[in-house]
C-alpha cells in the first residue's frame, strides 16, 4: 500500500468544547488540508485535561500530545485555562526532565474562529515529529 | 517575660533533672511537658527510645513519658508528619517533619491551628541499618556497645560502654557511602523556620554551651508554647546576644554551603537523550509495593488513588503510570524528606529522583512545598 | 430521580448493545471516506450489535433508520459518525431519546470536519483515520452512563442592581409581567447618568423630561421595591435561589416622613462642591436633595463633611433627621439577578489628557452637559471656568479615553453623537459662536443619527479630521490646539475659548465590585462579559444572572433601554416557569474514595463545591460541568459525568492499534 511507505505519527489532541474543538471544526469548514496524524479528544474545558490522560496517551503510543483550549481570558468557565496553563508548565518540565523531546508536547490556545491556526499547528507538529520518529515511550508494535 | 514573634532566645529547663538529661538544657522536653501539663494540648508526640538506633513515635498524654522520651538523635527512623493527625497535639520535628506536617495540613489531614510544632535544627540524619553497618566497617565497634554519639568539628563520635570514644570525619564517612541520608545532604532547610519555634544548639556558646537551646519564635503559636512553659515555671529564657545569633547563622551558612557541594555532586546532569533510559532503568526493579506512597508526607490518599487506580502491570508500559502520576504530584509537593528512599525494598533512590523533578519546578514557580500553607501553584489560580 | 432509578428506567442495566451509523453526508464524507469499509470495521468491534451507512443521518429518513435499528436490535447505545457535535449533537440526542434511550448514551464522532474535509486527497488515510475515530468512540460509548438534568425551583422575585435607565426599564418590565422586583441603587436617587444629561440625541428632547416620568413610574409601581442608597454586600446561591445581602447606607433621613421640603438644606452651613450630580461645578450642602427631580425626593446627609451642628435637625418639622443612624443590612431571596450597574465617565485628570486638570478651560463632555443644562449650576448659561464668560469659540476633541492603546482600545460608541448634540445646542443657543469637532472617524449608525450629523454640518459646525498633537494655554486663558487636518494635510493652530474632551465610558468601580461578588466574567475591556456575543448578548455564563446597559459595555440610551427589556425577558423566563433546568453534565463525589483533602474546593469558579460535615458537597445547580475540579482530585473520587477518567482513558487507548 502506497500510504504505508511513509510513517504517519499518531498525535492525540485534547480540545475544549468551546474554542479549540471549534477551531478544528473551522479548519474543516475552511478545507485546510492537514496530515492524517491527529486524533481529537473532546473535553468540556481545557481545565479538564488531566496530566493523567496525557501520560496515558504517551504510554499507549502517542508520538505527540497537544493540549489546547480557549485563549486566556476567553474561558467559558471563567478561568479553567489559567489553571491548565500552570499545570501544563509542571507537566512540560516533567516530560522534558524525563527525556521526552520538547517537540512532542504542546500547549496552544486556539479560538473557534482560528481554523487556519489549528491546521498550521497540526502541520508544524506533524512535520517536527516525523523528523524525530516514533516516541521513545511508544510500546513495541503499536501505532 | 513577654515573648514576641521574631524573638531569638536562649533557654533551658528549670528542673535540673530535665536540664541534665535532655540534650542542650532540656528546653524542648520541658516545653512539651508544659504544653501537656497546662492543657495547651491533649497529646504530645515524642520518640520513645528503644536503643541507640531505634526509636518509635508515640502519642502520649503522660507527662512522665514525655520526660522520659529521647532527645535529639542522629539516627532518626521515620517522618513524624503522618502521626500528627487528630487532636490538639504538640510535637518536635526536624525541618522535613515540619514540612510534612504542613503538607498534611494543606490537605486537611492535620488541623494546623491545633498542632504545635517545635522545630529542631537538623544537619542531617542517618539510616539506622546503615549506621550499624558503618560502626562495624568504619569504626570497628560493636553496635551493641555504643551508648552515645555526638558531632564535633565535622567529626562523628561514638562512645562505648567502657568509655572509649572514636571520631571519624563526616566527609570521610559520606565518601565511603555512610553518614547522612542522601536526601539530607542536599536538603536546604536546616533551621525549621516553618515551625512554631525553631530550636537547636547552634549559637549556644560559652558558659551555656551544651546547657541551653537557641530558640527562635516563628509565629503566635510559638509565643503561646513558650509563654506557657515560662509561666508554668518549666523553662527559663533570655534574649540571645548578637554573637549567638551570628554564630547560629554561621553554622547554618556552613551547612548550606555543604548542601551546594552535595547538590552538584548528586544531581549530575543527564544528557537529554539518555534521561528516558536512565529513569527506565531506575524504575526497572520496582515491585509495585506502594511503600513510597504510604510513607510520603505529601500524600493523604488511602490505598486507592489516581496513581494506583490507573496503574496496571498488564499494560506493560515503558514507564510506570504509578510513578508518572506520583512524579507530577511530587514535582509540586515533594518536601525532600527521604522517606520514600528509606522504605523502598529494592533500593531505588526514589527521593533523589523526585527531587530531580521537584527542585527545578518548585524553584521556577517560586514555591517551596511544606514551608507555608500556600498550596501548589495551579490550585492558587484565582478568579481573574 | 436518583441514579439507580435512571438506570432502571433506561435499558442501561444490560450489557452495552451499540448501534453504529456512518453518515456519508452526501459526498461530503462519502466522497473521501469509504463509509462502507468503516461500517464493516465497526461491526467487528466489541459490543457493536449493528452498523450501517446512512446517506444523511440527520435527515428524517436517517433518523427513522436509527430508531428502527434501536427497535429491531434492542440497542441501548448509539454512535453516529458524521459532522460536528457542536451543531448536530442535540438533534441526535433528541432522536435517541424518542426511541427510549437516555440522550447521554449517544456518542458523536466527527468524521467530516475532522476527517473527510481535511484529508480530501488522502482517501485511504482518511478511511483509516475514520476507523480509528469510530473505534475510539465505540470504546467510549461502552463506558457511558445515563444522565439526567436536574430541576430546581425558582423564587419568583427578581433583583435589579443599578437604577439607571436600563435598570429602570428592566424593573418596570419584570414588574409589569407580575413579579416582585427589588431595585437596588447605590446613589440616593434613581436615574443614573441619563438624569445628568441636558438633551438627548438624535431628537434633542430634554433628558430629564423623558426620564422623570419613568422614574416616578418606578417609584409608584407596586411590584417594585426601591432600595436607594443601598449596595449589594454578598450573594450566595444559584439560579432560582439567590440569597442577597443588601447594605442600606445610613441616609440619616427617614424616607417615610421626609417631605423633601428643603428647609434643612437652607439651614445647613456646610457647602462643598457638588461632585455627585454637577461634576464638581457649583456646590451643595452637607444635607442635600440630590437634584430637583430626584426619586425619592428626599434629603440625604453626607456625614463625611457634616460638622454635627444639628441645624438641620432643628429645622426639620417632621423630625425626620437622625444623625446617629447606622448602615443596616437586609437579606432578600430572589430567583434571578439583573446587573445594570452602569459606568464611570473616563477621567482624563490623572494623565492630564489635552491639558485637562492643568488648564481651567479644558472640560469634559459630562461637565459641559451640566453647564448647558437649564437646571444645572449655571441655569443653562454656558460659561467657561477661568473667567465665567460665555465662550465664542468652542472645540471638541473626540475619542478621549477611547480608541487609544494608552487608555482604552474600545470605542465608547456614544461620544460622537453627544459631541454632535452638544455642538448643536451651543450653536442654537449662541448662533454666532464657532464650534469645531476634531475627530478620527465619526460614527453615526442607527436611525436619524447620520441625519443628525448632516444637520450639524448644515448648522455650520466645523469638522476637522485629525487627532490634536498639543494643547497650550494663552495668558488670557484661551486654548491653542495644534491639529493636522488629515484631509488637507494642513497643520492648524486653533484658538479656542473652551475645549471640550469627548470622554468615553469605563467600567466603574461599583460595576467591578458587583462583578466580583457575582463572579461574572470580565471582558478584556473591563466591562462584564456576556455569554455569547451574538446569541446571548445579555446572558452571562452564570445561569440566572443577566447583564444590561453599560455594565456590559458602552452603549447609548436606546440600546441600553433595549437591553434592559431584553434582560427582563430573559430573566422572566425563569420566573414564569417557576423552575430551572441545570446542566446534566456535572461532577459527582464518590465518598468511598474521597479523602476530604479539599484540593478541589477552590478549583471551582462557580462555588459549586464545599467541604461540609467532613464531606465534599456538590451543588448541582451551580456546577457547570467543566470538570476542572476532577483534575485536582488525587483519588478520582471527583468525576465529571460524561467525561469520566475511564471514559477518556478508553477513548485515548483506542487511538492506537497493535500493528505488525
Amino acid at each position: 500500500m502506497a500510504d504505508r511507505k511513509e510513517w504517519e505519527p499518531k498525535i492525540v489532541a485534547f480540545c475544549c468544547n468551546w474554542c479549540s474543538y471549534g477551531g478544528a471544526d473551522t479548519a474543516g469548514m475552511g478545507r485546510f488540508q492537514q496530515p492524517a496524524s491527529v486524533r481529537v479528544v473532546r473535553v468540556m474545558c481545557s481545565g479538564r485535561i488531566d496530566p493523567l490522560h496525557v501520560f496515558n496517551a504517551f504510554l499507549e503510543g502517542a508520538d505527540a500530545v497537544l493540549v489546547t483550549g480557549c485563549h486566556l481570558g476567553d474561558c467559558h468557565y471563567v478561568n479553567g485555562n489559567y489553571k491548565t496553563e500552570v499545570r501544563y508548565q509542571f507537566l512540560e518540565e516533567l516530560m522534558i526532565e524525563m527525556g521526552l523531546e520538547p517537540e512532542r508536547l504542546h500547549l496552544s490556545w486556539i479560538s473557534a474562529s482560528e481554523g487556519e491556526k489549528f491546521a498550521s499547528f497540526v502541520n508544524k507538529v506533524t512535520t517536527e515529529v516525523k523528523k524525530l520518529g516514533p516516541s521513545p515511550l511508544k510500546p513495541e508494535g503499536v501505532n | 517575660m513577654n515573648v514576641n514573634v521574631g524573638d531569638k532566645l536562649l533557654g533551658y529547663a528549670t528542673d535540673p533533672g530535665i536540664r541534665n538529661r535532655g540534650a542542650s538544657g532540656g528546653l524542648v522536653t520541658a516545653v512539651l511537658a508544659a504544653a501537656l501539663e497546662r492543657e495547651l494540648v491533649e497529646d504530645v508526640i515524642v520518640l520513645k527510645h528503644i536503643n541507640e538506633y531505634e526509636a518509635v513515635p508515640i502519642i502520649t498524654d503522660d507527662v512522665d513519658e514525655v520526660l522520659a522520651s529521647t532527645g535529639s538523635m542522629h539516627t532518626v527512623p521515620v517522618n513524624l508528619a503522618k502521626h500528627a493527625t487528630g487532636k490538639k497535639v504538640a510535637m518536635p520535628g526536624k525541618p522535613c517533619d515540619v514540612r510534612g506536617v504542613i503538607e498534611q495540613a494543606k490537605r486537611n489531614e492535620i488541623d494546623i491551628e491545633n498542632t504545635y510544632i517545635i522545630g529542631l535544627n537538623c544537619g542531617g540524619t542517618m539510616h539506622p541499618v546503615l549506621t550499624k553497618e558503618m560502626l562495624i566497617n568504619m569504626y570497628e565497634l560493636d553496635p551493641e556497645d555504643v551508648v552515645g554519639e555526638k558531632i564535633d568539628k565535622g567529626k562523628l563520635f561514638f562512645k562505648t560502654q567502657d568509655g572509649e570514644e572514636k571520631g571519624i570525619s563526616i566527609d570521610d564517612l559520606e565518601e565511603a557511602g555512610y553518614g547522612r541520608r542522601e536526601s539530607c545532604r542536599y536538603c536546604d532547610v536546616k533551621i525549621p523556620v516553618n515551625a512554631d519555634i525553631a530550636c537547636g544548639n547552634w549559637g549556644v556558646v560559652g558558659e551555656l554551651a551544651g546547657k541551653a537551646t537557641f530558640c527562635e519564635v516563628m509565629n503566635e503559636k510559638g509565643v503561646r508554647l513558650l509563654e506557657n512553659a515560662i509561666e508554668s515555671g518549666y523553662i527559663q529564657v533570655e534574649q540571645a546576644g548578637e554573637k549567638e545569633i551570628a554564630i547560629r547563622e554561621k553554622v547554618n551558612s556552613a551547612m548550606l554551603g555543604l548542601v551546594d557541594k552535595w547538590t552538584e555532586k548528586i544531581f549530575t546532569d543527564i544528557p537529554l537523550q539518555e534521561r528516558m533510559k536512565y529513569y527506565m532503568e531506575q524504575f526497572a526493579d520496582c515491585i509495585d509495593c506502594g511503600a513510597c506512597k504510604e510513607a510520603c508526607p505529601a500524600c493523604t490518599c488511602k490505598e486507592e488513588s489516581k496513581c494506583t487506580m490507573y496503574h496496571n502491570l498488564a499494560d506493560d508500559y515503558k514507564m510506570s503510570m504509578y510513578h508518572m502520576v506520583r512524579l507530577l504530584h511530587l514535582s509540586d509537593s515533594c518536601v525532600g524528606c527521604g522517606q520514600c528512599s528509606d522504605v523502598c525494598p529494592v533500593d531505588i533512590p526514589v527521593t533523589t529522583i523526585f527531587r530531580r523533578f521537584a527542585d527545578p519546578a518548585q524553584k521556577k514557580h517560586n514555591y517551596k512545598a511544606g514551608m507555608t500553607l500556600e498550596r501548589p501553584p495551579f490550585l492558587e489560580v484565582m478568579l481573574k | 430521580m436518583d441514579q439507580e432509578e435512571i438506570i432502571k428506567d433506561t435499558k442501561d442495566a444490560d450489557e452495552p448493545r451499540i448501534g453504529v451509523f456512518i453518515c456519508e453526508c452526501g459526498v461530503n464524507i462519502g466522497g473521501v471516506v469509504n463509509c462502507q469499509d468503516v461500517a464493516d470495521y465497526a461491526g467487528t468491534l466489541p459490543n457493536v450489535v449493528s452498523s450501517a451507512v446512512n446517506k444523511y443521518a440527520c435527515s428524517d429518513s436517517g433518523q427513522s433508520e436509527i430508531k428502527k435499528a434501536i427497535e429491531e436490535n434492542d440497542l441501548n447505545r448509539i454512535l453516529v459518525a458524521a459532522c460536528t457535535p457542536k451543531t448536530h449533537e442535540p438533534i441526535f440526542r433528541a432522536c435517541v431519546e424518542e426511541a427510549g434511550i437516555n440522550p447521554y448514551l449517544f456518542e458523536f464522532v466527527n468524521i467530516r470536519e475532522h476527517c473527510s474535509w481535511i484529508h480530501m486527497k488522502e482517501q485511504e488515510k482518511a478511511t483509516k483515520k475514520a476507523q480509528d475515530l469510530v473505534r475510539m468512540g465505540v470504546f467510549r460509548s461502552a463506558q457511558l452512563d445515563p444522565l439526567q438534568s436536574n430541576e430546581v425551583p425558582v423564587t419568583d422575585k427578581a433583583l435589579v442592581i443599578g437604577a439607571g435607565v436600563a435598570g429602570m426599564q428592566t424593573a418596570l418590565d419584570i414588574a409589569d409581567m407580575g413579579y416582585k422586583v427589588y431595585l437596588v441603587e447605590k446613589n440616593p436617587s434613581i436615574g443614573g447618568k441619563m438624569a445628568q444629561l441636558d438633551k438627548t440625541f438624535p431628537t434633542n428632547d430634554c433628558s430629564i423630561c423623558i426620564l422623570g416620568p419613568k422614574m416616578v413610574e418606578v417609584a409608584r409601581n407596586k411590584n417594585i421595591e426601591l432600595m436607594t442608597y443601598s449596595e449589594i454586600d454578598e450573594v450566595d446561591g444559584y439560579v432560582g435561589n439567590f440569597n442577597v445581602k443588601v447594605r442600606h447606607k445610613a441616609r440619616h433621613v427617614d424616607l417615610g416622613t421626609c417631605t423633601g421640603c428643603g428647609l434643612c438644606v437652607d439651614k445647613c452651613p456646610v457647602e462643598v462642591p457638588n461632585v455627585e450630580f454637577n461634576e464638581g461645578i457649583g456646590t451643595r450642602k452637607a444635607i442635600y436633595v440630590p437634584f430637583p427631580q430626584a426619586v425619592p425626593l428626599r434629603a440625604v446627609v453626607d456625614r463625611s463633611v457634616c460638622i454635627d451642628c444639628g441645624a438641620c435637625v432643628k429645622a426639620c418639622n417632621s423630625k425626620s433627621i437622625d444623625l446617629d443612624q447606622e448602615d443596616s443590612i437586609s437579606e432578600i431571596e430572589v430567583g434571578v439577578i439583573v446587573v445594570t450597574a452602569g459606568f464611570d465617565v473616563y477621567d482624563p485628570e490623572p494623565t492630564n489628557d489635552y491639558g485637562y486638570g492643568l488648564y481651567d478651560n479644558v472640560i469634559t463632555g459630562m461637565e459641559l452637559e451640566r453647564l448647558i443644562n437649564a437646571s444645572g449650576p449655571t441655569m443653562g448659561k454656558l460659561v467657561r471656568p477661568s473667567d465665567v464668560k460665555t465662550p465664542k469659540r468652542v472645540g471638541f476633541i473626540q475619542c478621549v479615553g477611547s480608541r487609544d492603546k494608552k487608555s482604552n482600545r474600545y470605542c465608547s460608541s456614544f461620544c460622537c453623537m453627544y459631541a454632535l448634540k452638544d455642538a448643536q445646542l451651543i450653536k442654537e443657543k449662541y448662533p454666532d459662536s464657532e464650534v469645531y469637532i476634531m475627530y478620527m472617524d465619526l460614527r453615526t449608525p442607527f436611525r436619524n443619527y447620520e441625519e443628525f450629523y448632516d444637520r450639524a454640518r448644515d448648522m455650520g459646525i466645523k469638522f476637522i479630521r485629525g487627532k490634536p498633537g498639543s494643547v497650550t494655554e494663552k495668558d488670557n486663558g484661551d486654548m491653542v490646539v495644534r491639529v493636522e487636518d488629515t484631509l488637507t494635510t494642513e497643520v492648524i493652530d486653533l484658538d479656542l475659548d473652551l475645549l471640550v474632551l469627548s470622554v468615553g465610558a469605563v467600567s466603574s468601580e461599583s460595576n467591578e465590585r458587583i462583578r466580583q461578588i457575582l463572579k461574572v466574567s470580565r471582558a478584556a475591556d473591563g466591562f462584564m462579559m456576556e455569554a455569547h456575543p451574538k446569541l446571548k448578548p445579555v446572558d452571562t455564563t452564570l445561569d440566572g444572572i443577566f447583564i444590561g446597559g453599560v455594565s456590559q459595555g458602552p452603549k447609548d440610551i436606546p440600546y441600553s433601554v433595549s437591553q434592559g427589556s431584553a434582560c427582563a425577558a430573559r430573566a422572566t423566563r425563569y420566573l414564569s416557569q417557576g423552575k430551572a433546568i441545570t446542566e446534566g453534565i456535572t461532577v459527582d463525589v464518590n465518598d468511598d474514595l474521597c479523602v476530604r483533602c479539599g484540593m478541589c474546593i477552590t478549583m471551582c469558579p462557580f462555588q459549586a463545591l464545599s467541604l461540609e460535615d467532613d464531606k465534599v458537597n456538590v451543588i448541582k445547580a451551580l456546577c457547570k460541568g467543566c470538570g476542572t475540579c476532577s483534575v485536582a482530585c488525587p483519588t478520582s473520587a471527583l468525576e465529571q459525568s460524561h467525561f469520566k477518567n475511564d471514559q477518556l482513558l478508553a477513548q485515548v487507548r483506542n487511538v492506537f492499534t497493535f500493528e505488525e
